[in-house]
């Protein structure tokens, strides 16, 4: 980097430019300046994690044991990880094809009307728990607007087995911020489409199809995905909704978790609910594992 | 630029829009019903702003808002500034780092802290802040890292300091009003974020805005409804005025900044 200052300036090589001290010196001394991040981390967000991995594989007594860990994959805490997964998994399709169709309208709108529309997505992204949870019980609830409205039309969304406090319902309440996520971080991807192309391949004679299936698809594909990936591992690790819509009946890590740890329900079982913390956080670590390759992968393609 | 919305894309546009409003709309027609739903009026909303814990409440978020905010710039803008200058071997390795909170469930941090941390940092409800620092990295680091990619940076720093400012003055009075806008960015994602996170206050047993309204609603839905309303179009409406309005103000500092 010197070397750029120095020509750029036209200063000689040797005497450096007056940024140079800022790059000269050994691999540690240029760790310097990072420190007091690396301290706050290291204090605030490594030291707490060595916590719980270490909590995770004590005893009550104390003592090393694995007994946790086949503790989390039995009974409900097993039933937890495959109801908690594939929430996750449908709230993220859902809200990634949904956010998607959305971004591709937005984006063809206005400047200024795109600023707002990405404002109010990063406010309904953040909605979560009592407030996302009374809204939908006054739209979607038995008693709703929604859900009269509709019935006016002739459809009854409460003939069959649906309730809110069901994973359905959780999906459907999911929506209401995983949408918004997507659309926030799609619409950017979308706007690096160069209408170009759409000329230059109707130019070459392809059709709305093959415009589609060649060229939208595989360049949106790393974007697509890696979001999709986000989105699970958002709703993966909701706790406040899920915990104001159901109050602690659907068998989701974050509930079990947040009901082992308050001790309300069985003593002494502080250690089964780290383990099940670790857990959530291995799947997670999986997801953001293949997030990070997706973008690798997006990235070597220009 | 603009290009011409098809058919589809209208249907998608009303679709959403009525999604999100339906429920806002039938949240706020609850919250207005008085007298066990035979009337409406704005007694639920009178209510809330009687409660005692409203305004204590509110207060602990708005401080707590207030000091990550700070937390933020005093420990991100330095750093990120430095991983753009002479720094930019460890830029792969922070930005790794500032992605871990991301992999790390927030119920699963919160069980760390509360075993980690010692006492005399657990007797304050301030421990809040320095956590919601972490839970903001990803989001933080990106807004600034954005920002400074897109200034000419060395060129800045170069003609400050040859004309004999310290590294101190360039970055308080040369580097920040530069990327004025990711600075903002970067804070108001800190204060959006301290202002409604719930999970990390509940199970550290503190009291705040949103863990208040979680506890009110255990007896008074109509007045919780209320609430939720007030605070998500309160949060809306700063967030859409911020986000249309300084565009005349912002081209004119980059005017400025630039001739």
């Amino acid at each position: 980097m010197s070397q750029v200052v120095a020509q750029r300036t036209g200063t000689p090589k040797k005497g450096a430019g007056p940024l140079a001290y800022l790059s000269r010196g050994s691999t540690l001394k240029s760790l310097v300046p990072l420190m007091p991040f690396l301290a706050f981390v290291a204090y605030f967000l490594v030291f707490p994690l060595t916590f719980i991995i270490r909590d995770a594989f004590l005893s009550n007594d104390g003592k090393f044991t694995l007994d946790n860990f086949a503790e989390c994959f039995k009974g409900v805490y097993g039933h937890s990880f495959a109801v908690s997964i594939r929430l996750s998994f449908i709230s993220a399709m859902i809200g990634a094809i949904a956010g998607a169709i959305i971004a591709s309208a937005v984006v063809k709108t206005g400047t200024r009307s795109r600023r707002a529309i990405a404002a109010t997505a990063s406010v309904f992204a953040n909605t979560g728990g009592v407030p996302l949870a009374f809204m939908f019980l006054a739209g979607f609830g038995t008693e709703g607007l929604v859900t009269k409205a509709l019935k006016a039309l002739g459809w009854n969304m409460y003939s069959g087995s649906f309730t809110l406090f069901s994973e359905t319902g959780i999906i459907l309440v999911y929506c209401f911020f995983q949408i918004p996520l997507m659309v926030l971080i799609f619409t950017p991807a979308l706007e690096n489409i160069k209408p170009e192309w759409r000329e230059a391949s109707d130019s070459l004679g392809g059709g709305r199809f093959s415009y589609f299936t060649r060229i939208s698809v595989p360049l949106l594909f790393p974007a697509f995905l890696s979001t999709t990936l986000l989105l699970f591992a958002n709703s993966f690790s909701a706790y406040a909704t899920a915990r104001a819509m159901t109050s602690g009946t659907l068998p989701l890590m974050p509930l079990l978790i947040g009901n082992l740890v308050d001790g309300n329900v069985l003593a002494n079982q502080e250690h089964l609910g780290h383990a099940m913390a670790v857990c959530m956080i291995g799947v997670s670590a999986i997801v953001m594992g293949i997030y990070l390759l997706v973008l690798k992968f997006s990235k070597a393609k220009p | 630029m603009k290009r011409k919305l098809t058919p589809a894309n209208y249907l998608a546009l009303l679709a959403a829009t009525s999604f999100f409003v339906f429920p806002l709309i039938a949240a706020f027609e609850f919250s207005l019903r008085v007298n066990l739903g035979k009337s409406h009026g704005f007694d639920n909303f009178r209510w809330v702003f009687q409660q005692e814990g409203f305004k204590t409440n509110l207060g602990v978020s708005f401080r707590l808002a207030l000091l990550t905010a700070v937390a933020v710039l005093v420990l991100m803008v330095p750093t990120v500034v430095y991983l753009h200058l002479g720094g930019g071997r460890w830029k792969r390795m922070i930005e790794f780092i500032c992605l871990v909170p991301l992999v790390v469930p927030v119920i699963s941090f919160a069980l760390g802290v509360g075993t980690a941390f010692p006492v005399f940092l657990q007797s304050t409800v301030y421990e809040l802040s320095f956590l919601y620092v972490i839970v903001s990295l990803p989001y933080t680091y990106r807004a600034l890292d954005v920002g400074l990619s897109s200034i000419p940076l060395l060129t800045l720093v170069e003609a400050s300091r040859a004309s004999g400012a310290s590294m101190r003055q360039t970055l308080l009075f040369v580097i920040v009003p530069t990327i004025r806008s990711a600075v903002n960015g970067a804070v108001f994602l800190a204060i959006a974020l301290s202002l409604g996170e719930f999970t990390l206050a509940v199970l550290l047993h503190w009291d705040t805005f949103p863990t208040w309204i979680a506890n009110i609603s255990q007896g008074h839905i109509l007045n919780a409804i209320a609430l939720s309303v007030l605070s998500l179009v309160g949060a809306w409406l700063v967030v859409v005025v911020m986000a249309i309005a300084p565009k005349s103000l912002r081209s004119n500092k980059t005017q400025e900044a630039t001739s």
